[in-house]
């Protein structure tokens, strides 16, 4: 392939199919990149000793990509070795063990891509409107992160 | 006239997740809030713990005065659980 590889790119996507580690990290993987670090957020089967059935998710889609747009700016602020970025989240049903998002970084050397996918994950967490329902055995509850900016809790 | 999106519990409060209603252009964020419980009294068991996007930009229930121009995307944001 002779496009520019040099171009750092984003690669954002909210969708309801299952996710795909390989064609994550394929979007990310650079032949100037020494390193590709990855987080990938599943589905736990209990919470509070409740037997969690999967999980539901949904979105503010244009809202959330803007959101997840601007954490790459940052990320690219904080460490400007990072080549490309990319980040897709379901939406929708997510079975037990499913990945719900999966964040991949890459970067010429480890130390950068490591530090961005944590902040990725940590800022999406505080700041993207996505929401989490969790199914149980007979009721459900809509999660809130504890990343969550505007609401009073202990951190 | 602004569109109101409703998501997460707030949806389920309100029972819509959109509709169009009729505020004044000047208004703070609060008095915002205050219109659209009297549309929709459910939601008042919220107020603790939403915010709005404006325009897609947050805004805390408050005294903050918002510029609202005809078609204006107003959003109730529940506590979020992305990731």
């Amino acid at each position: 392939m002779d496009e520019s590889e040099d171009v750092p790119k984003e690669f954002i996507k909210l969708k309801s199919e299952k996710l795909s580690v390989d064609e994550v990290s394929d979007l990310v993987v650079s032949p100037y990149c020494g390193a590709v670090s990855l987080f990938i957020g599943t589905t736990r089967n209990n919470f509070e000793g409740k037997k969690v059935i999967h999980l539901e998710y949904e979105a503010y889609t244009s809202m959330a990509e803007n959101e997840i747009k601007k954490i790459c700016r940052d990320v690219r602020q904080k460490w400007s070795s990072v080549k490309h970025i990319a980040v897709h989240h379901r939406l929708g049903v997510v079975p037990i063990t499913e990945a719900s998002v999966i964040i991949a970084v890459s970067s010429p050397h480890r130390a950068e891509s490591l530090e961005a996918v944590k902040y990725c994950i940590n800022t999406l967490k505080a700041s993207v409107p996505i929401w989490k329902k969790e199914i149980y055995e007979d009721e459900y509850s809509w999660k809130e992160n504890k990343e969550c900016f505007w609401t009073n809790k202990e951190k | 006239q602004v569109s109101v999106l409703y998501f997460a519990r707030s949806a389920e409060l309100a029972g819509l997740r959109c509709e169009t209603l009729s505020v004044p252009r000047e208004i703070t964020s609060l008095q915002l809030w205050e219109e659209i419980v009297r549309v929709h009294p459910r939601l008042a068991v919220i107020q603790d713990q939403v915010v709005f996007a404006v325009q897609q930009e947050y805004v805390l229930l408050g005294d903050q005065l918002l510029l609202l121009q005809p078609g204006d995307e107003v959003a109730i944001i529940p506590p979020i659980s992305g990731g």
